[in-house]
């Protein structure tokens, strides 16, 4: 009785961990967006305030239970993945429900949250959150190909579908996955840039034309838990991304640095580029990054 | 515990901090003073650094802009928006136009009073105001938030029929939704 | 036993057909028993090894039945008898009841016949009826006999004629119709025979499993049929491809080694149809269209499964098609639903019924939830499994064909949940009820099983071990009634059970605690009260979004589609009839034309005789 305590402890350890460090990424990446556009910029801690007042707004209707049980999906999926994929290397605060066959199922879930929030803002009948649904999942399906490539390749080449058994190689080996199946590192950067939706691919939100898509109808608490469900589900992503390829991390610290590390890849592409259209956006993910895609399971297949 | 009136100070005063320092701001360009928004949102007076942001829909914003005059046309969209915000939310009229006409004073169909129809919690006077004269009006209102004192919401709904009254009167066919929160 | 089943099958369908010209209470009472007395006969009485002769014109006809067909006819008499309860409701008021009720009873026993024979006659007997008795269930409309009608009875002769030529090519060789005669010396025969046999009997097969160039009769026919029919024409009849498609994978082709080739090319031909049904289900607008696209996809994983044949794979593949019976079945009936409430099945018309008919809302949304594969349903252990298996019999390019078909289904998926349940509520379906109590308790059910599966699969995984075993495959994994560990080549352990307990718990925590509370401090409101700009919608606008739902990604995927494979067969029509026109311009029909051949050819004859003789 007392582990299981011990777990749920350590369970909430984890989310809250998630959520701090994800919204300071977030309000991080506002801060260098004003940067590089030569602005002083708000501080970092801004989106802890804005999560805050959204948290005390007032949310007096609903257009239905489908747009409350949306962002309950959504946050659901982010706790989901944030307590399977292992944070740090055998801590005991940090939960990890994984076991062997969790890359898959957690290709799975990452792929529910955004279904979860689509049949939300389908509840709303604004005809702009439905378009920018299917933006999203149309894109969703372009960014996966290269990003399901990488990981067949990992798979492959080490003959396991667990995360912690490609950590363990990582640590046998000693060398990092991004420098031993290098294609298979930069086929999934690219399918990153898509997920986290920064600049060239944000055709979801797109608030000039859809005015915010799938949230245009959610104020105060609805965007509030979407917030910090998107803030634990970044740090998931990106926690991932690190386990994957560089090796996990011993300490906070270091899985800080690794995680702002390649957070700064698709910010900084997403500030100096234009936006695509969704098409174009599809296309660009079928094109080099499934050429790379294609290249690391080659390279999976040979080596 | 909430209850308690020492624990809802303590709640009231975060909730004002957050929301002084987090202002979204439905700029909902009705009159020729939404020229002066984009150099107070960019790089030279960059009013993100306080906090203040666009939102895209009236359900996420908590400040509705009004930019100048406003026609009586324009007025019927600018009740039914404001009316769509969550609370709390917060009115600032923006320009000489909303104060007491300002150039348009006499014309046939703007309204000149702002007040009459609308709560308004801050007024940012002038005939274009310089960013400056914005990101002022905008402390002025942070300041008021801080204090409790931007209660035009409040007032809004105790005087409800009022208002509803005034807006009646320049609107001539009032298909309108009711009030409903 | 055996033949009792079936001949309480016939009587009861004809009894059921003749009942309508007395009483339609009891002609519903009828049918019903004469799905359900049958079925729980078949469950109480009929154990392996039970096995029944008969002698006909010197043709040995048996019937009984092992591990492998228990566990079609599980999906068989249970869909049928769910979706037996659901008819009862669907045909109040309908005409042609008799003509219903007969094909359906006749369905049932025709599968069921298929999974009893132990012999190739009774085994192409029972699929004929069940050919001609789904054929008349396609044209119960009275619509599009001559396109759909026709495809799908063109398809199902082809099917039919490599069936029985590859029965009589048997014959000549073997002198038995016995299927235990052909797995026994099927290995000794000529390689030429090796070949030719499976190849004719993956056709018949085929047709009904809606591989890929043989699928295009599926769409016509899934949605030309009374919803009620055509959620076991999708869930359970198609299923009896993919059963005869088991024995001629596994019993026959394990043995020889041209059966390498054969797997792949079905794995890859499985593959290539679940892309191909899922980007055309994403394109239709009709909701039966959709998802007869989406059947066609889903058998497609079934069939990557059972092709790759590895023991995992197959336990994938065979859990795949209970839970497609399961979940495709539900959204059928659903579309049933309210095709029968609304009066149409068409996305652009029907729209936020999500108030109105709240239960077949969330029968349909766990079964898509299921079909899309996400966690705590039954569709995401099939797929896991399949993935399991497909890497670890090392098929990487066949694993990303079926991710991205899976991917992509998501569209459709979502496209159907907004098109019938979310969006803005129009006043023109403002009065639309529920549907009754006895379709939606089916629909429940069904979906009810489909969350038992993806959380228990071991109830399932049971049966289709004994089946497996009785293949031949060797005891593949441990399951108990709470947890299975499967294997997998590499040696991994893959646990199922204990995670998805932690992520139910979570999940009901939020959505009890969370949202449930939340939901009752506020208060709804019209879902014409949005935010547009500040403008009042007025009651008649529609301002759903309907028309060109997935336009971006089809736009994208623009240059596949552009090739059907129907084009080709319109193609190959047009020509055969262009042939048989000119040969048609040879016989006239005029005496005097017929005296010039008469004469030319005599000319001709004389003119080279003595090159010809």
């Amino acid at each position: 009785m007392n582990e299981l305590w011990f777990d749920i402890m350590g369970a909430i350890v984890t989310v809250i961990v998630a959520f701090v460090v994800g919204i300071t990424y977030m309000g991080l990446s506002r801060k260098i967006t004003a940067r590089v556009q030569n602005r002083k910029g708000p501080p970092f801690y801004q989106n802890f305030i804005d999560a805050l007042k959204l948290a005390s707004k007032t949310s007096a209707i609903h257009h239905g239970f489908m747009q409350h049980v949306g962002p309950a999906f959504m946050m659901i999926t982010s706790i989901m993945s944030v307590l399977i994929i292992p944070v740090l290397r055998g801590n005991a605060w940090f939960v990890n429900l994984n076991f062997h066959g969790d890359l898959i199922f957690i290709l799975y879930i990452m792929v529910f949250g955004p279904l979860g929030m689509a049949l939300g803002a389908g509840q709303t009948g604004n005809p702009n959150s439905a378009i920018g649904v299917t933006r999203g999942l149309s894109q969703m399906v372009g960014f996966e190909i290269p990003w399901v490539m990488a990981l067949v390749a990992l798979m492959m080449q080490y003959h396991t579908t667990s995360i912690v058994d490609l950590m363990n190689v990582q640590i046998q080996s000693g060398m990092w996955l991004m420098f031993s199946s290098p294609f298979a590192f930069i086929a999934a950067v690219m399918a990153m840039l898509g997920m986290f939706r920064y600049s060239p691919f944000d055709i979801v939100g797109a608030p000039q034309e859809l005015a915010s898509g799938p949230m245009s109808e959610n104020g105060g608490k609805y965007l509030f838990t979407l917030m910090s469900s998107g803030s634990i589900f970044a740090f998931a992503k990106l926690t991932l991304y690190v386990d994957l390829f560089m090796g996990g991390a011993g300490n906070l610290v270091e899985l800080v640095i690794k995680t702002f590390a390649l957070y700064l890849i698709p910010m900084l592409y997403g500030v100096t580029s234009p936006r695509y259209r969704t098409e174009q956006s599809i296309r660009w993910f079928w094109g080099w990054p499934t050429f790379f895609g294609f290249l690391a399971i080659i390279y999976a297949v040979v080596f | 515990m909430i209850n308690d009136k020492n624990s809802q100070k303590i709640v009231d005063f975060i909730s004002n901090w957050a929301r002084k320092h987090s202002i979204w701001v439905l700029g909902y360009g009705t009159g020729c003073g939404a020229i002066e928004i984009p150099p107070t949102m960019t790089s030279r007076y960059d009013a993100e650094r306080l906090g203040i942001r666009g939102a895209a829909t009236p359900r996420q914003a908590d400040v509705l802009l009004i930019t100048g005059y406003l026609t009586t046309k324009t007025l019927k969209r600018v009740i039914r928006v404001y009316e769509q915000m969550q609370d709390p939310k917060y009115v600032v009229g923006f320009g000489s136009c909303t104060i007491n006409g300002g150039m348009y004073y006499d014309s046939y169909n703007t309204i000149n009073v702002l007040d009459k129809y609308l709560p308004v919690d801050v007024y940012i006077n002038g005939c274009m105001p310089r960013p400056e004269a914005v990101l002022s009006g905008f402390g002025k209102l942070q300041q008021l938030i801080g204090e409790g004192k931007a209660n035009g919401a409040t007032k809004y709904k105790e005087n409800l029929e009022w208002y509803r009254a005034n807006q009646k009167k320049v609107i001539p066919n009032w298909v309108m939704p009711e009030y409903n929160w | 036993m055996n033949y009792i089943i079936l001949v309480v099958f016939l009587g009861g369908a004809l009894l059921t057909f003749f009942a309508g010209k007395i009483n339609n209470v009891l002609q519903d009472i009828l049918f019903l028993a004469s799905i359900l007395v049958p079925a729980s006969l078949f469950f109480a009485y009929v154990h392996a090894g039970n096995i029944f002769n008969l002698t006909l014109g010197g043709i040995h006809l048996s019937l009984g039945i092992n591990a492998m067909s228990w566990l079609f006819a599980l999906i068989v008499l249970g869909l049928g008898s769910m979706a037996a309860f659901y008819s009862v409701s669907f045909m109040k008021g309908k005409e042609r009841r008799g003509y219903f009720y007969f094909n359906f009873i006749l369905t049932i026993m025709a599968m069921t016949g298929i999974l009893m024979s132990r012999d190739l006659v009774s085994f192409f007997i029972f699929w004929e009826i069940m050919t001609w008795s789904s054929y008349l269930m396609t044209v119960y409309n009275g619509k599009d006999v001559q396109t759909v009608g026709i495809k799908y009875f063109v398809f199902s002769a082809i099917g039919a004629y490599a069936m029985l030529m590859a029965i009589v090519v048997i014959h000549s060789i073997n002198g038995s119709f016995m299927i235990e005669d052909l797995v026994r010396s099927f290995p000794e025969m000529p390689v030429n025979m090796q070949i030719l046999i499976p190849v004719l009997l993956l056709t018949g097969f085929g047709v009904k499993a809606a591989i890929m160039p043989l699928h295009v009769w599926a769409p016509g026919a899934y949605s030309n049929a009374p919803m009620a029919y055509t959620s076991i024409f999708s869930g359970a009849l198609s299923k009896m491809g993919i059963y005869g498609m088991v024995i001629v994978m596994v019993s026959l082709l394990s043995y020889v080694p041209e059966g390498y080739w054969f797997r792949e090319v079905i794995a890859w031909m499985g593959g290539i149809t679940a892309v191909i049904g899922t980007l055309w289900a994403i394109k239709q607008d009709d909701a039966k269209k959709l998802l007869a696209y989406s059947s066609i996809a889903q058998l497609g994983y079934i069939i990557v499964g059972i092709g790759i044949g590895t023991p995992l794979a197959m336990m994938a593949g065979l859990f795949l098609a209970v839970v497609h019976a399961l979940f495709k079945g539900t959204l059928f009936l659903a579309v049933g639903a309210i095709e029968r409430q609304t009066g149409t099945s068409n996305f652009r018309e029907v729209t936020g019924l999500i108030r109105k008919m709240p239960w077949t809302f969330v029968a349909s949304l766990i079964s898509i939830i299921s079909l899309a594969g996400i966690p705590p349903m039954g569709g995401f252990v099939g797929k896991w499994m399949l993935y399991e298996s497909l890497l670890t019999s090392n098929h990487y390019l066949l694993v990303i064909v079926i991710f991205f078909s899976s991917t992509a289904a998501f569209l459709y998926c979502y496209k159907f949940l907004f098109g019938f349940f979310l969006g803005q509520e129009e006043k023109e379906w403002a009065n639309v009820k529920e549907a009754p109590v006895l379709m939606v308790v089916p629909m429940l059910i069904l979906s009810f099983f489909s969350f038992l599966l993806g959380t228990y699969p071991g109830i399932i995984l049971k049966p289709i071990d004994a089946g497996m075993q009785y293949l031949g495959y060797g005891i593949t994994q441990n399951h108990l009634w709470q947890t299975s560990v499967i294997f997998n080549t590499w040696g991994n352990q893959v646990v199922l059970q204990p995670l998805l307990y932690s992520i139910i718990a979570i999940f009901l925590f939020f959505l009890i605690f969370l949202t449930i509370k939340s939901f009752k401090q506020t208060r709804y409101v019209t879902t014409k009260d949005i935010s547009s700009s500040g403008e009042v919608p007025k009651e008649h606008e529609n301002l759903t979004f309907s028309v060109d739902f997935m336009q971006p990604f089809m736009r994208a995927v623009e240059p596949v589609m552009r090739r059907q494979i129907d084009k080709y067969y319109t193609g190959l029509a047009n020509g055969l009839e262009a042939l048989f026109d000119f040969m048609r311009k040879i016989y006239t029909g005029n005496g005097q034309t017929y005296a010039i051949y008469v004469i030319v050819f005599v000319v001709i004859l004389l003119l080279f005789k003595d090159i010809l003789f």
